[in-house]
């Protein structure tokens, strides 16, 4: 019984990931009528054509090569100094550095574009006032785009690497000091060859990352006509006539890097992993380094800056002007934007809807991914192997490409739900189903399999074991993963734009027409109520969840 | 009341469990009579604790047969698999596995609520079961705020508190120190007499698996060394692994020398030249045997004593003080022996010593 029921979910769930793939497949050998469904005719010839492209191609690798080394760099730097040496107000500077991760990279852009674009750019301005010619930094360029993306990204590199550097046994080291090598032969004869691994597989991670990001090279790129593979697309699909089976073409050759990446990233963490990961926690030794802590706490001080408080200021400071400019003047002052975004119709009701999109995704999410993962990780059934191998998939494939296998997919099926919020909702479970098993599974793993085997030799069925014992042990899990799952849809750009429908627009998509086609400041005030909502949905969600969970015996 | 359980016995036939390609074991057989005590001895690896896990139905048996009271709970053909909560059995984990989660008087209930028991009597039971294990005191406690030592109580009257028909013991105190395992030991085996209940325990811990057992049974590598009671394990070693495994022992290899046989003694003359007498016990002594000697059954003496069997002239190489014994390294006709003696009045390193062993302590093995 419980067999059928987890290979009936397991399966499910693989269609809906390998559903839309194929349709993306379809569509990329589609060489008849563009517009034809099913295509009239196949053939490679959408393949052949990809070379016309080849600068598209070539500025992708430029922007995730320039990212990849920034983002890595600042999160070994961050990671060595929060894990390895003794500057002040750690744990706090650990905390903190999850938040780069929730400015995301498209208020990032916003707020970067606002700073340093080349004519109005509030730097530029001041750059220009200060008696300069032309201007000091441009962030529409390649690098300004790679910068942009670096600063979210490192936020990611940072927990990679630094659970790297965390889980290594100091033992290594001080064996190697007693053995008389100094400090400096330690670091790099034992301390780097074992953290490379690590480094390695976060530099991989990132790059497949890059490859696939959107929002950052949309928001600075598309004005001046600067495209990534993922822009190209979206310009494809959304120009008239649309050109779909040479953007699925492109949305194939990237996944199947992007594919080869992910592989590549395994295959390194699982081979060098062993050194480090004992699977015991080790308390670091932690390097004392004297009054260096100062300038390392700038360090940190100054990436936080640039990554969180700047971008968030300045969107702040553009969003109470009538006129976004550097320079602060009596009357430009004024609350307007925040007035008009309000009683916006459309966005309020974009708004409304991605709240409820999250709200919905989360909980239906970690009902599922919760139920999956067990499956996967607990349940010892043939063929789980396979079944979680296809549903990390969406980890390889960006969120862009896989709406537009979406797209099609679910434009023949007869159920009425394209343009529909349900069609978002299936495309946020779907997309964020790596995200969600993740977060669970790590939780599942550190359960002992004993804690649910004694449940059973005391005679408990299968169903009454999962809600006395396996549900409530895995309740921080569930937890951390519906949170994920709510910040993540609520701010989901790449599948969002492509499949909502003109009566179930979504926030982000919304932000970003109006960076488009109304005023900036405008679109400030548009992102900062986003990210205000999102932190009001979460309070209240959780004092009511607080007072509800409180369970005897604690 | 506790442990007014009915007792089950247990039969395993022709066992094979594989994990993969990996057999952990290979045709095991034995029976467990209703009330018996038996415990599965062996070191790490040796399928031990697969075998108990099969009969509680956490791991699925290749092939094979396991009833409980004649009924079976797994065949092979036709294919039986009763699940693990359907069998009425009881497991006292490695872990302990009390959910953290929970009070401990949750934790000890849980069996009872799963069987839908009026709730009067649940509390009934679990205050009896804690009473039992002494940790009364301790039941709307928080189970994650627990010792070790208490959670092992706690496990172990959640484990009997519902009263089932065969109680199973996975390693239950490995994980305890020295001195705390020395108490549990006893505890388990005084609630064990007092709850008169079938039970299997797993244990690489020789001492543990003599003090508790009716019944022992010794696995190497999937499959049973030997089979008996603690004295029979003891005193009469199959073969060398059992001999080695069980206690220390000292090997004696020999040629056999059956025109120096009287008495019913098995007589054998090592490369040194010396004669042993040992016991066959009705085992088949080929041409060349081999003899256990157990460390404690070998005297060390100034004085040679007047006509005694397996008296040898030998010297004190090391002298090792370990509190409870001493322990001395005695080089005797070019080969070592390890003996272990209380301490009254202790040998010197180098000093001439004669050993003498009683033939019945020279016992002979099959291989």
């Amino acid at each position: 019984m419980a067999r059928l029921v987890s290979l009936l979910v397991g399966g499910a769930a693989a269609v809906l990931v390998l559903y839309p793939i194929f349709f993306l497949l379809q569509a990329s050998l589609s060489v008849g009528d563009p517009q034809a469904r099913p295509p009239d005719a196949y053939g490679l010839e959408n393949f052949a054509d990809l070379p016309r492209y080849s600068h598209i191609f070539a500025n992708t690798v430029t922007v995730a090569v320039v990212a990849t080394v920034m983002a890595v760099l600042f999160g070994f730097v961050m990671g060595w100094i929060l894990s390895r040496t003794n500057v002040p107000g750690r744990a706090a500077l650990e905390q903190l550095m999850a938040l780069p991760y929730y400015v995301t990279p498209l208020m990032g852009a916003l707020a970067w574009s606002l700073i340093g674009s080349p004519s109005g750019g509030f730097l530029n301005q001041v750059w220009r006032a200060l008696g300069g010619e032309g201007h000091l930094i441009d962030v529409t360029t390649p690098y300004g785009i790679a910068w942009v993306m670096a600063l979210f990204e490192g936020s990611v590199a940072f927990v990679m690497i630094g659970a790297v550097m965390k889980s290594m046994d100091p033992a290594l080291e001080e064996a190697s000091q007693v053995l008389g090598a100094g400090r400096l032969r330690t670091m790099l004869r034992i301390t780097l060859p074992l953290v490379l691994p690590g480094v390695l597989g976060a530099a991989i991670f990132v790059f497949a990352e890059m490859l696939g990001s959107f929002s950052a090279a949309l928001v600075l790129g598309l004005p001046s006509r600067f495209y990534v593979v993922t822009t190209a697309m979206y310009q494809l699909v959304s120009q008239y006539p649309p050109q779909f089976p040479r953007a699925a073409a492109m949305g194939v050759s990237l996944f199947a890097v992007m594919f080869a990446m992910v592989y590549v990233y395994r295959r390194v963490v699982s081979r060098g992993n062993y050194v480090t990961i004992t699977g015991k926690a080790f308390r670091p030794r932690v390097m004392n380094v004297g009054r260096l802590r100062w300038p390392l706490l700038a360090v940190c001080g100054a990436y936080l800056g640039v990554a969180v408080v700047l971008p968030v200021l300045t969107l702040l400071y553009a969003s109470i002007q009538r006129l976004a400019t550097a320079f602060p003047r009596t009357g430009n002052f004024t609350l307007e934007n925040y007035r008009t975004a309000l009683s916006l119709d459309a966005v309020r009701s974009a708004l409304w809807n991605s709240l409820l999109l999250g709200l919905g995704t989360a909980s239906l999410g970690v009902l599922i991914m919760g139920f999956l993962a067990w499956m996967i990780y607990r349940s010892r059934l043939p063929g789980v192997g396979a079944i979680e191998y296809v549903l990390m998939f969406p980890q390889a494939v960006p969120r862009l490409v896989f709406a537009f296998g979406m797209l099609w997919a679910w434009l023949i099926v007869p159920i009425p739900i394209y343009g529909t919020l349900w069609l978002l909702l299936i495309a946020y479970l779907t997309v964020f189903l790596p995200l969600g098993l993740r977060t669970i599974s790590g939780v599942i793993l550190q359960i002992d399999r004993s804690l649910e085997e004694s449940a059973q030799m005391c005679g408990a069925s299968w169903s009454y074991r999962l809600r006395t014992v396996t549900v409530p042990l895995l309740r921080p899990g569930l937890i951390a993963a519906w949170l994920l799952l709510f910040i993540a849809s609520v701010r989901e750009l790449g599948a969002s734009i492509l499949l909502m429908g003109p009566g179930s627009k979504v926030i982000t998509p919304a932000i970003v027409e109006s960076w488009f086609s109304t005023s900036t400041e405008l679109t400030a005030a548009m992102a900062l109520l986003q990210t205000l909502a999102v932190a009001i949905a979460l309070v209240l969600l959780f004092t009511v969840a607080r007072r509800a969970m409180q369970h005897p015996g604690e | 009341m506790v442990g007014s359980g009915r007792k089950a016995s247990i039969e395993v036939r022709d066992l094979v469990v594989r994990y993969g390609k990996v057999a952990a074991v290979r045709g095991v057989s034995f029976t467990v009579a209703a009330g018996e005590h038996l415990t599965l001895l062996g070191p790490s690896g040796c399928g031990k604790t697969t075998t108990l896990r099969a009969i509680a139905g956490l791991e699925q048996p290749e092939s094979g047969e396991i009833r409980i009271d004649g009924s079976p709970v797994f065949a092979s053909s036709p294919r039986v698999q009763v699940p693990p909560e359907k069998r009425g059995l009881s497991m006292v984990f490695q872990s302990y596995a009390i959910w953290p989660h929970m009070t401990v008087f949750d934790n000890v209930a849980y069996g009872l609520r799963v069987r839908k028991l009026p709730s009067a009597e649940i509390a009934e039971r679990v205050r009896g079961a804690l009473e039992l294990v002494q940790m009364g005191e301790l039941a709307a406690r928080s189970a994650s705020k627990l010792s070790g030592g208490q959670q092992q109580r706690v496990a172990l009257a959640r484990a009997f508190v519902f009263s089932p028909s065969v109680l199973l013991f996975d390693e239950p105190l490995s994980n305890l120190d020295a001195k705390l395992r020395a108490e549990m030991r006893l505890e388990i085996k005084e609630l064990q007499r007092r709850l008169d209940i079938t039970s299997v325990y797993v244990t690489h811990d020789l001492e543990e698996a003599l003090a508790i057992s009716d019944r022992i049974v010794v696995m190497r590598d999937g499959v049973i060394e030997q089979m008996g009671t603690p004295n029979e394990i003891y005193d009469l070693p199959r073969n060398t692994f059992v001999a080695d495994f069980v206690g220390s022992a000292n090997l004696i290899r020999g040629r056999h020398r059956p025109d120096l046989e009287r008495d019913g003694l098995v007589v054998l003359e090592t490369p040194g030249g010396d004669i042993v007498h040992g016991t066959a016990h009705g085992r088949r002594v080929g041409t060349e045997a081999l003899l256990s000697i157990r460390t404690v059954h070998v005297r060390l003496s100034r004085e040679r004593p007047a006509g005694a069997l397996n008296v040898w002239p030998a010297t004190v190489r090391r002298r090792v003080f370990q509190g409870d014994f001493t322990q001395y390294h005695v080089d005797w006709s070019g080969r070592s022996l390890v003996i272990r003696e209380v301490a009254t009045d202790p040998l010197a390193e180098g000093e001439a010593v004669f050993l003498i062993v009683e033939p019945r302590h020279c016992v002979l093995l099959e291989d």
